[in-house]
């Protein structure tokens, strides 16, 4: 209760210190209107818009589309209308957004006592573009290795450290006549799927998108990433070929999955008795070497033609500020809302380590020294990585053999992106 | 006696102007756009005049999605016709009239369902892990089949859910109809020792040949937007195996690239293409008629 008392305290207190440049301000002088795709921090929030009406005078509206309809639709809403006062986007159109000046520098308007510097390191990073830092972070995160201590022990299998040893123990734990299957991976087209996984053997094999502004990705180590991508699928579960987080996590919390190297929010809903089979039933490390984890992060932006003027944006700052503030993380982390815990001062609190144990929290810790940005950080990323992800999923599913072939229809494409700028 | 009066006049013209805004501005503009090298991404756009089209023809992606949407039209189409017509007769000769009436509206509910429900459902069903078709498949040979992951049966298995819905709805269509013809020429014809489907095939449906027709016409404007169906169920997957025209269109316009005129060029060339098929088309068959 005392607890209870005093967190309350200190989230108002939090509050009051954001808003105290305005204390007797309106900020606010109409509905924030915010863009984003569904996440239960954002529901969350929904249920404390009192707090930011008395905070800033106005209240919020989420429109929510799916994340392929929310990426489609958020770049022609801000090319066209653009009536958003805040988008929610995510690392791969970071650069899209800030070049097509879709949306504005959040530091500018984004309150100095909010503490954006107490965001991970990593997502910082991905919200940035040209050093400029655009979104504060909703989610975000690494990779981990996600394996069944059940059924490694029971075949005598330590978690992998290297990519031979993993490959190794996928054969081994395969077990299609069973229903049960060695791993689960990201077939499905787009930068954000089949892509995003693909990227990190790409990485660990020493793959290049770009040198001197020409692509480069037309190589051996990019050949080599896509036959061990390809061969891994032998144990991939039955309905992955073509599938993207949502099935690959299904059928890992499903319980007919041994391993899974996958983005690190899925720790939440592994370890969520609602969500999962598998609940308390699961180890974490980091991925095995050499594999490059991708850094990503998704998170809020200012629009700029919704936000015509300083004080929209300023209003537009404000709610983005109490949205990603520390007071709503503590909640999140309340409501077990793992996967969109961003600060550190959370990440590293006594509550998040007594609510997961240490064992998640030291693999997420560890796992930020293997992780990086694998994507090409540049306005064509998304297009060009989808493209590709339409030819990986063509390999994976059988449709083309052709991996060189593949690659130089990605360079001559990817020459004429460049070529149109 | 002069009964000319510029009364019908005064009626049509409102409605006649607000229909040609209706289709022709976003036609027009289409044009426009497609003959430009708008991208959402650039401010500033020019004209290119044909480019576009030009390029459509060396795109590997446009090609197969032409051969994609002529697939899609003929089996779905077909199919569609061909349940539709072999369920009506068999509820026709074996079915009482209660259970007539009783299949009747079981039929119609699968056209109800928004199709984006629809799709949403059989994908569910056609899941290797948990889905209800896998089941009896998964007893019998001990491995699941991913219809909607392999090349050679995701277009089939779309198209599945386009006939349940469009081919039960139809058959209660066609029920319906021959339920309306009068029974003289049936019953002279089982006097003739005619077998049932000699009967229907050689007196039934040519009887309802305009009506089918114009159920064909229906079915094949009604797949050229079957874009909910696939979006949902393979968003033109595997790799390209699904894509159709309207399907990449989309994907060019606002997923993959914000290509607007590329993607305008392609719609042009839908319409146009859609226009003249469906002109030849109905002049051949009221030729035939």
């Amino acid at each position: 209760m005392i607890d209870r008392l005093y967190r309350t305290a200190l989230f108002g207190s939090a509050a009051l210190l954001i808003f105290a440049n305005s204390a007797n301000a309106q900020i606010c002088n109409s509905t924030v209107r915010v863009l984003a795709q569904p996440r239960d921090s954002l529901t969350l929030l929904e249920n404390y818009k009192d707090e930011f009406k008395k905070l800033s005078g106005a209240s919020f509206e989420f429109d929510y589309l799916n994340e392929n309809d929310r990426r489609a639709k958020s770049r022609a809403e801000a090319a066209t209308t653009g009536k958003y006062n805040v988008y929610y986007i995510d690392e791969a159109n970071v650069a899209l957004f800030a070049e097509s000046n879709w949306i504005v520098p959040l530091l500018d308007y984004y309150p100095a006592d909010a503490s954006y510097d107490d965001f991970d390191a990593g997502r910082k990073k991905v919200a940035s573009y040209n050093g400029i830092a655009y979104f504060a972070p909703i989610q975000g995160g690494g990779d981990l290795l996600y394996y069944r201590k059940d059924v490694l022990e029971k075949a005598g299998i330590t978690p992998p450290k290297t990519l031979e040893e993993y490959e190794a123990a996928l054969a081994k734990l395969n077990d299609p006549a069973k229903g049960f299957y060695g791993t689960a991976l990201r077939g499905g087209r787009g930068s954000g799927a089949n892509v995003w996984r693909w990227m990190t053997y790409f990485k660990a094999f020493g793959g290049e998108w770009f040198v001197d502004g020409k692509p480069a990705f037309n190589s051996d180590a990019a050949v080599k990433a896509t036959e061990t991508y390809l061969r891994l699928f032998k144990y991939s579960a039955p309905g992955t070929q073509t599938g993207s987080w949502t099935e690959v996590t299904e059928a890992f919390n499903s319980g007919n999955v041994a391993m899974i190297i996958e983005s690190s929010p899925l720790a939440g809903q592994t370890e969520d008795p609602k969500q999962s089979s598998v609940a308390g039933k699961v180890g974490y490390t980091v991925p095995p070497r050499p594999l490059v984890g991708g850094g990503y992060g998704h998170g809020l932006a200012i629009g700029a033609k919704a936000n015509a003027d300083d004080a929209a944006k300023k209003c537009a700052g404000a709610f983005i500020a109490w949205a990603t503030s520390k007071q709503n993380e503590e909640r999140r982390l309340e409501q077990g809302i793992f996967g969109d815990i961003n600060r550190t001062s959370v990440i590293n609190s006594d509550a998040f380590k007594k609510k997961y144990g240490a064992e998640i929290g030291n693999a997420l810790n560890e796992t930020a020294q293997y992780t990086d940005v694998n994507f090409w950080v540049n306005a064509d990323w998304p297009d060009l990585g989808d493209r590709w992800g339409i030819i990986l999923e063509e390999l994976i599913t059988g449709s083309r053999t052709d991996i060189k072939g593949g690659l130089d229809e990605l360079e001559a494409y990817a020459n004429k992106l460049i070529a149109r700028r | 006696m002069n009964r000319k009066t510029s009364l019908p006049l005064l009626f049509l013209i409102p409605p006649l102007v607000v229909l040609a805004i209706l289709a022709f501005v976003p036609t027009i503009a289409a044009v426009n756009i497609a003959l430009q090298n708008r991208e959402l991404s650039f401010p500033n756009s020019s004209y290119v005049w044909f480019a576009n089209f030009i390029d459509l023809f060396n795109d590997r992606r446009f090609l197969n999605a032409i051969r994609i949407s002529l697939i899609w039209e003929v089996v779905t189409v077909t199919a569609t016709m061909l349940v539709a017509i072999l369920l009506a007769i068999f509820l026709y000769e074996t079915a009482s009239l209660r259970m007539r009436n009783l299949v009747t509206v079981l039929f119609i509910i699968p056209v109800m369902l928004p199709r984006v429900s629809a799709a949403f459902v059989w994908k569910f069903m056609f899941n290797p892990l948990f889905g209800l078709i896998n089941y009896p498949i998964k007893l019998l040979t001990g491995a699941p089949v991913d219809f909607l992951s392999l090349p050679s049966t995701a277009l089939a298995s779309v198209a599945i859910v386009d006939v349940w819905q469009w081919g039960l709805f139809f058959s209660v269509i066609i029920l319906k109809l021959l339920e309306t013809l009068p029974p003289q020429p049936f019953e002279a014809a089982r006097l003739d020792n005619a077998r049932t489907w000699e009967v229907h095939f050689y007196i039934g449906i040519p009887m309802l040949a305009a009506p089918l027709l114009s159920l064909v016409f229906v079915k094949m404007v009604e797949s050229l937007r079957a874009f909910d169906l696939i979006y949902v169920m393979t968003r033109g997957g595997p790799g390209i195996a699904t894509e159709t025209l309207d399907m990449y269109a989309f994907s060019q316009g606002f997923v993959e690239a914000g290509k607007i005129s590329y993607a305008s060029s392609m719609a042009v060339l839908m319409m146009f293409a859609t226009i003249i098929a469906f002109t030849v088309l109905w002049k051949w068959v009221r030729k035939w008629q």
